[in-house]
């Protein structure tokens, strides 16, 4: 009876110790955790383990007959706690699932089995998408979502044909370094964002969603973009070279206008002048007949010209001085006196000037004239007076416009000068006498010789006048023959103004080579002028007083001929300040 | 007059009984929210699988016509949620939530049923549903079927995009 007894308990004992040997604690929990076409299973290890512990794991394929547990012999690894068994469950997609179960194997030991606490189906899978690309076109943020394409997933099984119907994704941007905001679903795989204000780096995620599942789902990886100006977009050059072209025709347009203009703006060849070039003053010099000479004109040799003269309109006028002679100047006024070579002549000029030409010097000559008469002085300035220059009362010698000379005539006298000037005509330069008065006496001297001559040398200087006249310049003798008033030009560009109708006014030829002419102005006429010239800027004067031309009653001027004495000469004189 | 009368009612009537037919066939293809009713599964999966202790037993087998839906539909609403006793409210409130569903999809079926022709594959199919159904312990039948809900919605997302698509095409 009582082996009997020790015996079952010997044999309880063992059960018990046996099941506690091969009891391993199992694993606590297995779970499951799966993308698209990548399923882990995992579990806990038990507390303890040894070194040779390692796990089993089994699957079962659900609903599908004959149903039997398959041993995972991959996932038999030491220390292991989870293990990849996609290749096993390649048809989760397709069917209604997989059981799984785990126990731990520590040599002859074994754990009890640990089953996950759900069924491992499609609705396992956690939803995401492999990954996202952004680019900029025509000013959006063009993203598109690349799906994922495991390469173990069988032919057919991609995720659009196993999420057929309801795919949404959620869309979520962020500027750096900010948070995310949503931008909303989207039902694509691609999608469009406008460009958001400011420049920087801007990051998108997507969160993939099938509306009839209640999978879970996860963001994918940020990707970003980096936005910059955009100064060279299309709009912005188009614009630009659309600005270039019109500003070349503009450019081009203008350029064909100003050549146009220009063309049709061609003066006629009459009126264009040529420059004046060193030859031409060269070939001045080379032919001296040809140039005006300066003669020193003896008041009392000329008669005197009326006095109308000095208010008439030849005092006006614009020309040369020898294209306005009016019957005016044979006024009786002594304004201009004209060489006579005779007492008959010297009469006849006497007679023959006007009357008005005395009144018109006397009023301070050829002052307001613009013409190119003979302004002839005031007998008032006699005896030897020396004309002075200076501005006229009551007129305005600046207002002249002609070429001639003005001559003013001032109350003054030098008694010096009476003797050089009683028989020949002075010529009475500008210049440093007036200072003052310079310029209405320059501005009268352009037209313009004031002399002024004793009334009892003018008879000497008609006869030296009228002597003479046969050794006079052929030019000069046609002046003189001349009965219409004036000179020609050809002999002298401007007036000689004359304080005695006895007075002739003669161009005396003087040798070549002993006028030292001005450097430009050419157009004098030559006087024989006794006595002091005034300035020295008047070179030629020099050489005049230089030629002992002394003045004696009738002068050169009393060889004159009697013809002369009816033609007022005209001399211009330029000064040359 | 009375003619035109006569010939508008009739043609009001003809309008009435198309667009009920018309809608009949929309209800068959849109009365189901199966985002809702997965919603619900997923919510009491977990607890109902955990309880599961029969792992290699199968009671759904595989039934993709109309005709094999609508009975399953029949069998879960007499049957499943008959036999299953929850204490935890929030897994009750989810049942409950399914059971009615069920039940709207049924009546929705019952109309579409005059359109179908039934076959006898599907009369087979339903049998052996039963027949697992029976070969368990009342109570952990019940917990398995609740825990093949899954299977099932998933024939019915399946027989849904088939006939939306048919339905497409027809028209």
């Amino acid at each position: 009876m009582l082996p009997r007894q020790i015996v079952n308990l010997a044999a309880l004992l063992s059960l018990l110790l046996g099941s506690g040997a091969h009891e391993l604690p199992r694993p606590s929990s297995v779970w499951f955790e799966a993308e698209f076409f990548h399923h882990v299973l995992y579990w806990t290890p038990i507390p303890n383990p040894s070194e040779s512990t390692y796990y089993e794991v089994e699957l079962l394929r659900y609903g599908v007959e004959p149903t039997y547990w398959k041993p995972i012999r991959s996932c038999s690894q030491m220390l292991a706690m989870s293990c990849d068994v996609t290749m096993e469950t390649l048809d989760l997609y397709r069917s209604n699932g997989y059981r799984a179960r785990v126990r731990a194997v520590d040599g002859s030991q074994h754990s009890k089995w640990t089953f996950p606490e759900t069924r491992f189906s499609m609705d396992e899978v956690t939803l995401t998408v492999a990954s996202v690309k952004l680019e900029m076109r025509n000013g959006n943020i063009v993203g598109a979502i690349q799906l994922p394409r495991p390469e173990v997933a069988p032919k057919g099984d991609t995720y659009e044909n196993i999420f057929h119907n309801f795919r949404e994704y959620q869309i979520e941007v962020r500027k750096v370094p900010g948070h995310y905001e949503s931008h909303g679903k989207v039902k694509n795989e691609s999608f469009k964002l406008p460009i958001p204000r400011g420049v920087g780096e801007f990051c998108v995620r997507v969160k993939p969603s099938v509306g009839s599942r209640v999978n879970k789902e996860v963001w994918s990886k940020e990707e970003c973009i980096l936005l910059t100006s955009q100064y060279f977009t299309v709009t912005s050059i188009s614009i630009f070279f659309t600005f270039i072209l019109l500003l070349y025709g503009a450019l081009t347009f203008c350029l064909a206008f100003q050549l146009y203009v220009r063309r049709r703006g061609k003066l006629p060849a009459v009126l264009v002048f040529k420059k004046p070039s060193p030859f031409n003053l060269i070939s001045q010099f080379s032919h001296p007949e040809t140039q005006d000479t300066i003669h020193t004109l003896d008041e009392e040799a000329f008669p005197k010209v009326t006095p109308e003269l000095r208010d008439s309109d030849m005092h006006g006028s614009t020309d040369s001085g020898f294209g306005s002679a009016k019957p005016s100047l044979q006024t009786d006024e002594p304004q201009f006196l004209l060489p006579a070579s005779d007492p008959q002549a010297g009469g006849t000029l006497e007679k023959g000037l006007p009357q008005e030409l005395e009144n018109n010097c006397g009023s301070g000559g050829g002052s307001n004239s613009a013409d190119s008469g003979i302004c002839l002085p005031d007998p008032r300035l006699c005896p030897g007076a020396e004309p002075s220059w200076g501005p006229q009362v009551g007129s305005d010698s600046r207002d002249r416009e002609d070429s001639g000379i003005s001559l003013v005539q001032n109350s003054r006298g030098q008694p010096e000068d009476a003797q050089g000037g009683s028989a020949s005509g002075h010529v009475s330069p500008l210049g440093p006498e007036e200072p003052a008065e310079e310029d209405s006496v320059a501005g009268a001297f352009q037209g313009y010789l004031k002399q002024t001559q004793c009334p009892e040398e003018k008879a000497a200087v008609l006869e030296e006048v009228s002597s003479s006249a046969e050794d006079l310049d052929p030019q000069f003798r046609t002046c003189l023959d001349t009965e219409a008033g004036w000179p020609l030009p050809a002999l002298a560009k401007g007036y000689v103004q004359q304080d005695s109708p006895e007075m002739i006014l003669a161009p005396l030829q003087t040798p070549e080579g002993q006028w030292d002419q001005p450097n430009e102005d050419w157009s004098l006429l030559g006087l024989t002028s006794c006595g002091d010239l005034g300035t020295p800027d008047w070179s030629f004067a020099h050489d005049l007083a230089n030629l002992d031309c002394v003045p004696a009653p009738g002068g050169l001027l009393g060889s004159f001929d009697s013809d002369l004495v009816t033609l007022p000469l005209i001399t211009s004189l330029q000064s040359t300040e | 007059m009375k003619a035109l009368c006569v010939s508008l009612c009739l043609l009001g009537a003809g309008l009435f009984l198309c667009s009920a037919h018309t809608r009949g066939l929309r209800r068959c293809l849109i009365s189901m929210n199966l985002h809702h009713m997965e919603d619900s599964f997923r919510g009491i999966k977990a607890a109902i699988q955990a309880k599961d202790t029969f792992q290699n037993v199968t009671i759904l087998s595989p039934s993709e016509t109309l005709h094999g839906i609508k009975n399953l539909l029949a069998f879960y609403v007499d049957r499943v949620f008959k036999d299953h006793q929850e204490l935890n409210p929030q897994i009750m409130r989810k049942i409950s939530s399914l059971a009615n569903s069920f039940l709207y999809m049924q009546k929705t079926l019952q109309q579409c049923q005059k359109l179908c022709h039934c076959r006898q594959e599907a009369t087979n199919a339903t049998r052996i549903i039963h027949d697992n159904y029976d070969q368990l312990e009342v109570r952990s039948a019940a917990i398995k079927s609740l825990g093949e809900l899954d299977v099932f919605l998933a024939w019915i997302d399946k027989h849904h995009r088939g006939t939306s698509a048919a339905s497409r095409q027809g028209t």
